[in-house]
């Protein structure tokens, strides 16, 4: 339940942070605001990993980040995937209609 | 009262009553059926029945007693979550004109409680092919060219997969001697065969690949409305029966495995949102069919939570892309954009939506498909562990950024929208409240699960984890559409498992009406000059199409025919 209130408490922090410069920054800044939100809540959750208990089966597990570097090479794995799949299945929209008599 | 009243019933007599209202009558009246079916799920619960566990209705049909109503925690939670979520899909369609497709879809929904309530196979199967029946009819009421064949597509899958569960159960019930509806599974020899037809026809309801290719064929055909309901029960029902008759068989450990990575790679390359949608959705069942196939107390009630999770998020990000749909005429990837500006509210479902598939901490994905990780990673299985772990970030990919970003975001299409009317968004907005509710407590849904929950979700390193794996796939994306590595969508379609079977069906109806049918006038043609020497008997013009149809429906019945046979043959030869 604690961790669940940590957690919630900086999100408030990051909500609040977000709504208090927002308002003062002007609008074509907002973009740079988020992203510096965005990285610190990467560098955040990082530096958290190094010192929860990992309560985990496999070895790797335990590895350093190996949340964040899996999630982000089957990010890139899998929109690269699909990119080598163009090859064959994208058809046109009116594919089946122009090879089948199924009218 | 009668002692129990079944709540499908409630919703297919309701049904019949559409028709005789009008107007605001008619909206008022919709609501009430689904109401009045979440107050008898929830009363058959708490007072009625209170600690009896199987309670029924019974019925003498032949020599066996159909059981209509059997409640046990299973089977109400399943009719729970299907009775709200039809309040919910029923809010969203309060507009809609047409009285026959809120009929269809009180049936549809009425048969799909049928199957979860149903204590023995004969039952599950009537109300099973009437399931079939009336979600067909949804997809006609798309009322497009596409969708009518569409529909005729699916209800081709759903006929066979009921003849095969038909011959299963038939053979079942000859071999056991009992119609009951309980663990079927293939432990002894001579109940292999039939147990397998069975299960052959329930993966075909959950749309297992490749025999998943009717749900992203025809679901995104159907109406606004319609995709909804068919979002939420077809799949789901085979996920209850799964978990029912085949609890903790490995084979389905695999076959959800095949689930959750197949569809993934699709809902990348695919522009129609619905579509990205229905991939989706088939790689979210798979994680239940994950869960049911490990067979712990842990995976059970993760896949059972997480079906009734899903629903809710599912249905949620179905509703946003309705609602997109809906105002702007179309949810392809490449003619929408910018849409936040236009549509605020429903973007801020859409990303309650996004955040719940996507298992963010205090949505409820994150309590619900946790626990099908853990339970993976308890059984030591590594690279079922790695293959999940992967359709997370995939699901995040697709659902959690694909979607909002492409409706709401990127590039600017300019185009005219404003917010759904007011039924559309308090739906939507249910939906939402939901998601959240049950994230941040969810032990509001861990109490009514079949067994007892000592899983603590909200942890350290779950959160941690869950947190580095979705922010660093989000970074991932930020990437490479911001060096513009990212690859354009296309307006295209994407073949599927059903390539084959579309293009052999081509060639077959075009032998069916092109040749067949010109030997068929031949032979008409001489018979009738034979005749006409006899009578004065007029020359009628048939219509090819039809000719090939009957033809077609003749073989099918041929086929049906002999698949009978061969399940009395083996009766009898066993």
């Amino acid at each position: 339940m604690d961790i669940m209130l940590a957690v919630l408490a900086i999100f408030g922090f990051i909500a609040y942070v977000f709504l208090n410069f927002g308002a003062k920054l002007p609008r074509h800044r907002h973009g740079d605001l988020f992203l510096a939100i965005y990285g610190f809540c990467i560098v955040t959750t990082v530096a958290a990993g190094l010192f929860v208990p990992w309560h985990s089966v496999f070895r790797w597990q335990e590895v350093t980040a190996f949340y964040g570097i899996y999630g982000f090479a089957a990010c890139v794995f899998l929109i690269y995937a699909a990119k080598g799949l163009r090859f064959w299945l994208p058809k046109e929209e009116d594919y089946y209609e122009k090879k089948g008599g199924m009218k | 009262m009668i002692g129990w009243l079944h709540p499908g019933l409630i919703l297919i007599l309701g049904a019949f009553l559409i028709p005789l209202f009008k107007g605001k009558w008619r909206q008022g009246y919709l609501l009430i059926p689904p109401i009045a079916a979440l107050i008898d799920v929830i009363l058959m619960y708490t007072g009625v029945f209170g600690d009896i566990p199987f309670s029924t209705w019974r019925l003498p049909f032949l020599e066996y007693e159909l059981v209509f109503g059997r409640v046990d925690k299973l089977s109400f939670i399943f009719g729970l979550i299907f009775t709200i979520a039809t309040i919910i899909a029923t809010l969203y369609a309060l507009h809609v004109k047409s009285s026959s497709e809120h009929m269809s879809q009180y049936i549809y929904v009425g048969s799909a409680l049928g199957v979860v309530f149903a204590g023995d196979l004969i039952t599950l199967y009537i109300f099973w092919e009437i399931m079939a029946i009336a979600s067909t009819l949804i997809i006609w009421h798309g009322a497009t060219d596409k969708a009518h064949r569409a529909g005729f597509r699916y209800i081709m899958w759903h006929i066979a997969g009921g003849i095969i569960l038909l011959a299963g159960i038939v053979m079942y019930i000859t071999t056991t001697g009992s119609i009951t509806f309980n663990a079927i599974g293939w432990s002894s020899s001579s109940t292999y065969l039939p147990s397998l037809l069975i299960f052959i026809g329930f993966i075909i309801n959950a749309a297992v690949p490749p025999l998943h290719a009717w749900l992203p064929d025809a679901y995104p055909e159907a109406s606004v409305t319609g995709t909804i309901f068919l979002s939420i029960f077809t799949t789901k029902t085979a996920v209850y029966v799964l978990a029912r008759g085949f609890e903790g068989y490995d084979v389905l450990i695999w076959l959800g495995a095949l689930m959750v990575v197949y569809p993934i790679f699709y809902a990348v390359l695919e522009n129609d949102l619905r579509r990205v949608l229905c991939y989706s959705l088939i790689n979210q069942v798979g994680f239940m069919l994950v869960g049911i196939g490990i067979g712990t107390a842990l995976s059970m009630n993760g896949a059972i939570s997480h079906a009734f999770g899903n629903i809710l998020f599912e249905g949620l990000l179905f509703l946003c892309v309705g609602s997109v749909l809906y105002r702007t005429g179309t949810c392809k990837c490449t003619e929408l954009g910018g849409l936040y500006k236009t549509m605020p509210l429903t973007a801020a479902f859409c990303f309650v939506g996004a955040a719940s598939i996507s298992a963010f901490p205090f949505f409820t994905g994150f309590v619900t498909k946790s626990m099908v990780m853990d339970a993976a990673s308890n059984a030591h299985m590594a690279l079922l562990s790695v293959l999940l772990l992967l359709a997370s970030a995939g699901v995040f990919h697709h659902a959690g950024i694909k979607v909002p970003y492409f409706a709401f975001f990127a590039e600017d299409a300019h185009l005219k929208a404003r917010d759904p009317p007011i039924n559309m968004l308090l739906a939507m907005g249910i939906a939402a409240i939901s998601c959240i509710f049950i994230g941040v407590y969810p032990y509001s849904l861990y109490q009514i699960l079949p067994y007892s929950v000592e899983f603590v979700p909200y942890t350290a390193s779950h959160m941690i984890g869950q947190l580095q794996l979705l922010l660093f796939a989000s970074l991932a994306f930020v990437v490479l559409i911001k060096t513009g590595l990212y690859p354009p969508e296309q307006r295209k379609i994407n073949l599927d498992s059903d390539w084959p079977l579309r293009i052999a069906g081509a060639k077959l109806m075009w032998f069916f009406e092109g040749p067949l049918v010109n030997f068929a006038t031949w032979v008409d043609n001489g018979l009738k000059r034979i005749a006409a020497d006899f009578s004065a008997y007029g020359e009628e013009k048939e219509e090819k199409v039809f000719i090939g149809v009957s033809v077609m429906l003749a073989l099918l019945f041929l086929a049906m025919y002999l698949i009978v046979q061969l399940a009395y043959g083996w009766i009898f030869a066993s």
